[in-house]
């Protein structure tokens, strides 16, 4: 909020400069001030303009990413346009292909699975609407991509359990618990992970089942591992509110303290909660209040880009954060309403 | 203007329309045009083309699995493993299609038999096992579910990276045909075939038997077992399309994929007002209850709605819709019932008197008093009588027969022939054929070989009324012209028989006279709006008919041959009964029965049709004032409207309810709907050798067979 504010106070200024140096240059009848130069051509190029976005449903985390995009945009006078599905891909589809009859200068997607929105997206380009596709990619590549260095943070998280697990420290075992199965974001980091552990001798992967984002699903199925495995030594999970249910089902278990639980997540505030609490040991946090400017920044640039739609295919890829104690609080985004 | 507004009364429009089959699914089908409406309204370009074909690109597979649900319910059962046969319909298709990379139609072919297969285990069940639908397809959902997720997990890598480009399966999933989706050209497709097949092929036309009565379908003759298993089979495949087309639209088998699309199925299903009992809806009530949840959820999305708020909305809504309709659907018969009838004002003069001393030709006397029964306890409603050239005698029965009586003592009684319905007025044509006007039927005939033929059932639909009257519904009383033409009385196209006490109540011109001319085998409406139009008569002359208005007290005139023709007189007015049959009369004049009389208070009451509303609205049938038809008489009158004589039988002891009588021979048979017996009345003025057929076809010389009958026993 304070960096929201020093940032409109900063721009009001420069507002106030440019408009004194405009005032000057008419006296004199001089060129134009290349400072406002610069804002005029991008207020021309942002003004107006409309920036859809379609998350998968507004939970914790793309609340965040809404809150910022919206600020943000609003402030720059971009119409900015948000569609819920609420979680039903079907419905997901729909509101993204009506989107691209309705042309929106940029759309901005968060794919629930690699191929649901693919040939949207690329209709979508075809039809001169810059895409960004937000942490979760789809198998077709957009204008720019803005999110985690996923695979990255799918080998952090092995290297942490081969650290704390591998060599003879623990047993070894290794439970990942994924997202959605198909989802780019889960599937990747899985598949890093993976790889990884098997790379090094010591580790087992004793189950790598997907949760489907869902706590309960989680803890099911951690329950389960852990009645095959009273031995694992670590979890993996990709995302924070579903490992809830596997941490509370290591604490039922009487394992909390043995099961080390390394969680991949977006930094909502529940992430840094449990790891103050001690239920999971490490979260690695990707910041979704930093990512959602990144996403402005991305969307700004490409307003700003002349070219057509799947001209570029900028990456942005946001670092991730430990989060290991209360000293981390800032890698995690204060709860919105 | 009062007058005006009765007979023009938009009740009997609105009467009629509630009475239309389709128009059960009006109250949904207007929800869902509002609904479409409204969001027309709201969001910019919502009714534009583009915009269009996304709906009707994003609605289809919802709609064939509502289909689905449908059709189980239809069959009297539920299935609620539509939504799981769906998707992992749409995992095989998707792993046939761009996993193995086969060919389109193998990804088809894979996800129809798959359909096929499921609903085969639960047909199998249901139908052979007899277990119960809902339990079983909730087994069959929960077990499907499960091993959908198993296989897409194992395939998630194989299924999350696989990208044919693959011009068939493109064209499915985001072809179109004239603008047109190609998923909605095959949902219409289907949703043609699926309606066809619900109401006009056999083994559909025996799901929805079955799915009204099980027990009534059994006794039937109908196949139960295989009717169910056949339905769910088919709903298995509807729900298993479905997943094709989903497969090829999206591309992708998440793990949300079908899941609570039962229960949107379910919820499309009963908004769309199909009856959870089964047997009562149709595959359109089924897609508009799919489009109105379709569009809900696709307006609100697009109108920025937060996804719970969404959710919440649409449950509120559909549990308005749910409500309402039920409500609607249950009450409809009642709401119909107190709209329907909607009488008219008729202004009556006060009739003659008919009081003994009164002085008028219709003074009550006891001529009747001593009239001859015949087949007394024997015969049940002879609404009419008629002789044939050896003095045998014909009636009819309340049981749609033609019972025979014969000649000379009318002892022996026999069932002549048997047609259904409730035979009333009747007529002999030049071949000595007996014909029949049928109540609920048409008009019929009798060959002296006792073979029943059809005249006609059916006459010309009037234009611009939504009734469909072209079926005759109540032909009442005939006669047959020099030229062979049958002109006949169709008393009410809003009533049947049993009913004829609302029509009275109306006294609305709901019947016609309707000519059949069996040379061009065309029957068509000379005359309509008639108030209750019951006996016929040729004129003697051949040139006109005559015609009686029930209510209306009146005897009409129409011409039918010579200078006049086409014209329409009043020939009587006002008579102090309700009258009925006309029969032709040796001394060139007419006989008439007045099956009941006027009373000044039921005249009152047609004067006043808000009075008759509240009377239908408000107190039970057994207590209405009905026009009274316990006690009546027979008249005579002549060509020049002259009435000349009447025949009473003070009391009605013998003969309540006169409707007809039929002159042969010197005597008159008297005939009545509600009687147990056939009076026989000797005429001593008449002709002896007269009979009816001669009249009619005869060359005016007395057939050589006829002598005078013997006088039957008196009975009792």
């Amino acid at each position: 909020m304070r960096k929201l504010l020093t940032g409109a106070m900063g721009r009001t200024l420069a507002a106030a400069l440019t408009a004194g140096a405009v005032a000057l240059s008419a006296g004199s009848g001089q060129a134009a001030d290349p400072r406002s130069e610069l804002m005029d051509k991008f207020q021309a190029a942002t003004e107006g303009k409309t920036i859809a976005w379609v998350p998968i449903w507004l939970g914790v985390l793309e609340s965040e990413w809404t809150r910022v995009m919206k600020s943000n945009f609003e402030d720059h006078g971009i119409n900015f346009v948000v569609r819920d599905p609420n979680f039903k891909s079907d419905i997901q589809l729909q509101a993204v292909s009506t989107l691209i009859n309705e042309k929106p200068d940029i759309l901005i997607v968060q794919n629930p699975t690699t191929t649901l929105l693919a040939r949207e997206l690329k209709r979508a380009m075809r039809e001169g609407i810059k895409v960004i596709q937000v942490n979760m990619a789809s198998n077709t590549l957009t204008d720019a991509y803005v999110g985690a260095d996923v695979p990255r943070m799918g080998r952090m998280l092995a290297q942490e359990a081969i650290d704390t697990c591998g060599g003879g420290k623990g047993s070894g075992k290794v439970a990942i618990l994924q997202g959605e199965a198909t989802a780019a974001y889960s599937l990747d980091m899985t598949v890093a992970a993976t790889e990884l552990l098997e790379s090094d001798a010591s580790m087992s992967v004793v189950s790598s089942q997907p949760v489907n984002w869902d706590a309960n699903k989680a803890s099911e199925i951690t329950t389960n591992v852990l009645q095959q495995n009273p031995d694992l030594c670590a979890i993996l999970s990709v995302w924070g509110p579903q490992t809830a249910g596997a941490a509370q089902a290591v604490k039922n278990a009487g394992l909390q303290g043995k099961v080390n639980i390394f969680v991949a997540s977006d930094g909502q505030p529940a992430d840094c909660e449990m790891v103050e609490k001690g239920l999971y040991t490490k979260n690695l946090s990707y910041t979704a209040d930093r990512q959602a400017n990144q996403i402005v920044a991305a969307a700004l640039a490409l307003l700003q880009d002349d070219r057509p739609a799947g001209s570029a295919q900028y990456a942005f890829y946001t670092t991730n954060y430990w989060v290991s104690g209360p000293e981390d609080r800032e890698y995690c985004f204060a709860a919105s309403n | 203007m009062r007058r005006l507004w009765y007979r023009i009364s938009p009740q009997l429009l609105i009467g009629e329309l509630l009475e239309k089959r389709w128009m059960e699914p009006a109250v949904p089908f207007l929800l869902m045009c509002a609904i479409f409406l409204a969001f027309v309204v709201a969001i910019p370009d919502y009714g534009s083309i583009q915009q269009l074909q996304q709906l009707m690109r994003s609605f289809p597979e919802q709609a064939l699995v509502a289909m689905a649900m449908a059709l189980s319910i239809l069959s009297g059962g539920i299935d609620l493993s539509v939504g799981a046969v769906f998707a992992m319909a749409n995992f095989i298709a998707l792993y046939l299609a761009m996993v193995l990379e086969l060919p389109v139609s193998v990804a088809f072919a894979g996800a129809l038999a798959w359909g096929a297969l499921i609903g085969a285990a639960n047909g199998g069940l249901i139908a052979y096992a007899k277990t119960r639908p809902f339990l079983t397809t909730m087994v069959v959902l929960i077990v499907v579910r499960a091993f959908y997720e198993l296989v897409t997990v194992a395939y998630a890598t194989d299924l999350a990276s696989a990208y044919v480009d693959n011009a068939a399966w493109d064209f499915v999933g985001i072809g179109d045909l004239l603008g047109v989706p190609v998923n909605m050209v095959c949902l219409l497709a289907v949703a043609f075939a699926a309606h066809f097949f619900l109401t006009r092929v056999k083994p559909g036309v025996h799901i929805m038997a079955v799915g009204s009565s099980r027990k009534a379908a059994r006794h039937a003759g109908i196949n139960v077992r295989l009717s169910l298993f056949l339905a769910y089979v088919l709903s298995g495949m509807l729900a298993s399309f479905a997943g094709f087309l989903y497969a090829a639209r999206q591309n992708s088998a998440g793990t949300d994929t079908g899941v609570g699309w039962e229960v949107n199925a379910l919820a499309a299903a009963v908004v769309g007002g199909i009856s959870l009992a089964g047997g009562r809806g149709s595959t359109s009530r089924a897609l508009i209850g799919a489009a109105i949840i379709f569009l809900l959820i696709n307006g609100l999305v697009q109108l920025g709605t937060h996804g719970s708020l969404t959710t919440a909305s649409i449950g509120f809504l559909l549990l308005l819709a749910v409500g309402f309709n039920v409500k609607f659907v249950k009450h409809k018969s009642k709401i119909l019932q107190k709209i329907y009838v909607s009488p008219t004002l008729v202004d009556f003069t006060p009739p003659p008197s008919i009081a003994r001393d009164s002085g008028t030709v219709f003074a009550e006397n006891d001529r009747l008093l001593d009239v001859e029964p015949i087949a007394l306890g024997k015969i049940e409603g002879p609404e009419d009588v008629i002789l044939d050239r050896n003095d045998n005698l014909y009636t009819v029965n309340r049981n749609g027969s033609i019972i025979r009586f014969l000649a000379p003592d009318y002892e022996i009684r026999e069932e002549f022939a048997r047609i259904g319905g409730r035979p009333l007025g009747l007529a002999m044509d030049k071949d000595e054929n007996i014909l029949a006007c049928v109540a609920g039927m048409g008009v019929y005939g009798v060959r002296p070989d006792r073979s029943v033929f059809k005249v006609t059932d059916e006459t010309t639909r009037s234009r611009f009324r939504l009734k469909d009257d072209s079926r005759l519904l109540l032909a009442d009383d005939l006669d047959v012209a020099p030229d062979g033409r049958i002109f006949f009385s169709d008393a009410s196209t809003r009533y049947d028989l049993a009913d004829w006490a609302l029509d009275g109540f109306e006294g609305r011109g709901n019947g016609r006279l309707v000519c059949h001319d069996p040379r061009s085998g065309k029957t068509s409406t000379v005359l309509k709006n008639l108030a209750f139009p019951n006996g016929v008569c040729v004129a003697h002359d051949g040139q006109s008919v005559y015609w009686v208005s029930t209510w209306l007290c009146r005897i009409y005139r129409y011409w039918i041959d010579g200078p006049r023709k086409g014209a329409l007189e009043v020939l009587v007015d006002n008579l102090p009964g309700f009258p009925d049959n006309i029969n032709r009369a040796s001394d060139g004049t007419y006989w008439l029965a007045l099956v009941g009389l006027r009373s000044p208070v039921y005249d009152l009451a047609m004067a006043d049709p808000s009075f008759r509303v509240r009377m239908v609205k408000q107190i039970p049938p057994d207590e209405w004032l009905c026009p009274g038809i316990n006690y009546g008489c027979v008249l005579k009158f002549n060509d020049k409207g002259e009435i000349l004589e009447s025949l009473w039988d003070p009391g009605a002891t013998n003969h309540p309810t006169i409707t007809s009588m039929r002159e042969h021979k010197g005597y008159l048979y008297i005939g009545g709907l509600e009687n147990n017996r056939i009076g026989r009345l000797p005429l001593p003025d008449a002709d002896p050798g007269w009979t009816s057929w001669d009249s009619y076809y005869g060359d005016g010389t007395t057939p050589a067979a006829v002598t005078a009958p013997a006088p039957a026993r008196k009975a009792g």
